[in-house]
């Protein structure tokens, strides 16, 4: 070598001496960079949240979403690089409607993150590409209720009641998991409209206003309130949500 | 003079029969047909249920090829082996059944021995009409199969066209009509052994003494679980018997006016040597007659 | 397009086996009731008087069968690999919708070669019971009840006429018989369950008594 390093990094398709494949690593930390993305599994839906960051004030507000609609009824939000959140979502479009054609049938949630960690994984096997630098949560409504998936550069994919990737995602994940406990229980479990405001209020906690860039709060779901489509969320609900998120965080302070 | 150094291979594809085709094609109105088998086959299943015999399969067949209005086997083989427990009747043209059943015999043998254990009746089915639907009846192959394996007796049909039919009694080829009539009036369920040997023997019968296209003799197939019995030629309706008079002409039948023999034989001498233009001595050759005059062989009596 | 619905039987081929039929299929609260005659002809011969046109594709999925015999199995048998596929690559049966997609598409992309007339019909846990029909050109078409077949026409006004949404199992099990059929099959969450209407039990219709009075006794009228 004539460089720094082992040399175990330089392929996705070389193993280091203790098994690891180092780019699909790092390909782990390109998601830890990005904007914290959150779904809950709720008893009437799924909601699906964002935080995306601006890295310009010139941007358009509302504009360059990063929940992409994969099929009527699935949302997909990614954490990661962007272009490669914008082609895995074209991938899923094309294995939602070819699911259509051959079955007659709407793909169900389960069925679409198996096609999609395929095909991530294969980008961990050549030495020729690298793997995707994203996580990827797909949250959907279909004929088995609503499903909640996150598919990891390496290409498995786990069901989740809650899940959270990105920036800040361990902190999340104890917020989410204080949720989930209560259902677990005996509480009944948290409604879509519930999960909107407690989903807003963990993006306004994890995100830091001393290291990071400004953000606006992206959240879709999918319920029975709309159908159980893939929709955004009202703004009303949304703007109710963000107001009591910053209180929750005024609150919080005051509290320290 | 030019002389090629290097012949033209003959190589690539040979069109000529194509051209000859469509000649014959124009001179005789149409393309001329293939032989096929103006026939009966038939078969049943029998035992079983409250006749205490071993369930099994008879199946039965005439023996006469026919090539338009010609017989051109009078003692042809339609029951055709597939495997040891499993046996197929061919009508249609009888290339085609003989073709592919001995193209499905040799991929159950095969089948046999990958999965480690025998055919079933229905695998041999499956073949078969996948085999005829891909070609479109155009393999003209009308079968009647039958066997016993590990789930009992089956019996099937199977038409040219890809189709199959499954039934405790079957008949098809020209004389199926014929067969059919035979079944339709006697046959019963559970029959003993014998029974159903003299029920498709019958049936066939009435095949070969009813229908044109079929003929001769009656072959008998017999699948149970423990074995399988070919009673080829198992009745012979129409042997030949001796003719009771000779159409022979007697001598002197014909008057004439003249007679006139001649010598028609015909000799030559020839000498043999051997090496390039040398004189070795040779020998010569005896007068070796080579022909005969009429009637010089057979010693014909003359009329008196 | 006419002639949809009815077998046109100079597509046949020359001593092609045809299910020269009547099938048919109605939905109701819970299930499927399909049912079929039972003849099989290669010209005016009787192939086969006891053909079973009621096909199985899964546990809870059958189709009726019309047109080429050779056609209809091949295409059957093709349709009914792709479900027990379908089930082990899934870990789920599948649903009515999905099976009668893949029939339609093996009629439609070989609609030039093919002499189908398909309904396909079942049960799922989605939909319950439901009925698609398949006709000659590879079209699908859900429907509530469907006839199919060169024999259906005789019976489309009666159907037309007398169908009601709403009915029980029963009801509808009387609706096809009175239809005509010989082989039924009802299909609902719990079972599949087969009926057989021999010849001398099949209703009967007019049949001249106005005209030439009541011959020998015999009894007259509809029947169930």
């Amino acid at each position: 070598m004539t460089s720094i390093g082992t040399g175990y990094d330089l392929s996705v398709s070389t193993y280091s001496p203790d098994g690891r494949l180092f780019q699909v690593e790092y390909a782990n930390k390109a998601v830890e960079a990005a904007g914290v993305a959150i779904g809950l599994r709720c008893t009437d839906g799924v909601v699906l949240g964002v935080e995306r960051l601006l890295h310009s004030k010139l941007l358009v507000k509302g504009a360059n979403r990063r929940i992409a609609s994969v099929d009527e009824h699935i949302g997909m939000a990614s954490a990661g690089l962007l272009a490669d959140g914008k082609f895995l979502g074209s991938r899923g479009r094309d294995e939602a409607s070819s699911f259509r054609d051959n079955y007659n049938s709407p793909v169900t949630v389960q069925i679409l993150s198996d096609r999609l960690s395929a095909f991530l994984q294969a980008y961990t096997c050549y030495g020729s590409v690298r793997p995707f630098g994203l996580s990827t949560l797909l949250g959907g409504v279909d004929k088995t209720g609503p499903k909640l998936f996150c598919i990891e550069p390496s290409g498995v994919y786990y069901g989740y009641r809650a899940c959270a990737v990105g920036k800040g995602k361990a902190l999340a994940k104890t917020e989410l998991e204080k949720i989930v406990s209560k259902e677990a229980d005996g509480q009944p479990g948290i409604s879509v409209r519930e999960a909107v405001k407690e989903i807003a209020r963990i993006i306004y906690l994890v995100h830091d206003d001393n290291k990071d860039k400004d953000f606006e709060l992206e959240m879709t779901w999918i319920c029975t309130e709309s159908g159980n489509k893939h929709a955004p969320v009202p703004a009303d609900l949304l703007v109710e949500a963000e107001a009591a998120a910053k209180a929750a965080l005024e609150e919080g302070m005051e509290e320290d | 003079m030019v002389v090629k150094a290097v012949e033209t291979p003959n190589i690539g594809f040979d069109f000529s029969n194509h051209a000859r085709n469509q000649f014959l094609g124009q001179r005789l109105q149409g393309t001329p047909k293939a032989t096929s088998t103006g026939t009966t086959i038939v078969g049943v299943i029998f035992g079983g249920g409250d006749s205490g015999e071993e369930a099994g399969v008879c199946l039965g067949a005439d023996t006469r090829a026919t090539g338009g209005p010609i017989v051109a086997d009078k003692n042809c083989e339609k029951i055709h082996y597939l495997t040891p427990q499993i046996r197929c009747c061919g009508a249609g043209t009888a290339a085609d059944t003989e073709f592919v059943t001995n193209l499905i015999s040799s991929n159950l043998e095969l089948h046999a021995l990958s999965q480690g254990r025998p055919a079933r009746i229905v695998t041999a089915m499956t073949m078969l009409k996948q085999y005829l639907f891909r070609y479109q009846g155009h393999v003209g192959a009308h079968l009647v199969l039958g066997g016993v394996d590990s789930t009992g007796p089956h019996l099937f049909t199977v038409h040219a066209h890809g189709s199959t039919d499954k039934l405790p009694y079957v008949t098809m080829g020209s004389g199926s009509l014929a067969a059919m009539a035979v079944f339709e009036s006697s046959f019963k369920e559970n029959m003993t052994r014998a029974e159903a040997v003299a029920l498709v023997a019958r049936a066939i019968r009435s095949g070969i003494f009813n229908d044109l296209g079929s003929g001769s003799n009656v072959d008998v197939a017999v699948i149970t679980k423990s074995g399988t019995e070919m009673l080829r030629n198992y009745e012979t309706p129409n042997e030949r018997s001796n003719k009771s008079r000779n159409y022979k002409f007697r001598r002197g039948t014909t008057a004439w006016t003249k007679e006139n023999v001649r010598s028609l034989i015909v000799s030559e001498d020839v000498k043999i040597t051997t090496g390039a233009g040398k004189d070795q001595g040779g020998f010569e050759a005896k007068q070796v007659p080579t022909g005969a005059g009429v009637g010089g062989e057979e010693g014909m009596d003359l009329d008196s | 397009m006419a002639n949809i619905s009815s077998v046109d039987i100079s597509r046949l081929k020359n001593g092609e086996v045809n299910l020269g039929t009547s099938i048919m299929a109605v939905q109701f609260e819970g299930g499927v009731v399909i049912g079929a005659d039972s003849r099989t002809t290669t010209g005016s011969y009787i192939a086969n008087r006891v053909t079973d046109k009621l096909t199985h594709i899964h546990d809870r999925i059958y189709c009726c069968r019309s047109g080429s015999a050779a056609d209809t199995q091949a295409v059957a048998d093709v349709v009914h690999q792709h479900a027990q596929v379908y089930t082990s690559v899934y870990g789920s049966p599948p649903p009515v919708a999905t099976a009668a997609a893949l029939f339609e598409k093996m009629c439609y992309d070989n609609k030039d070669q093919l002499s189908a007339g398909i309904i396909v019909a079942g049960w799922d846990k989605e939909a319950g019971g439901s009925v698609y029909n398949i006709p000659l050109g590879g079209g699908m078409f859900q429907q509530p009840w469907a006839i199919g077949g060169s024999g259906s026409t005789y019976v489309y006004g009666y159907c037309d006429a007398t169908y009601r949404e709403g009915w029980s199992e029963e009801e509808t099990v009387k609706f096809v018989k009175n239809s005509g059929c010989i082989r039924l099959c009802v299909i609902t969450k719990d079972k599949v369950e087969r009926h057989f209407v021999p010849g001398n039990e099949l209703p009967r219709f007019w049949e001249g008594k106005e005209v030439v009075g009541n011959m020998s006794g015999q009894r007259v009228g509809v029947t169930a």
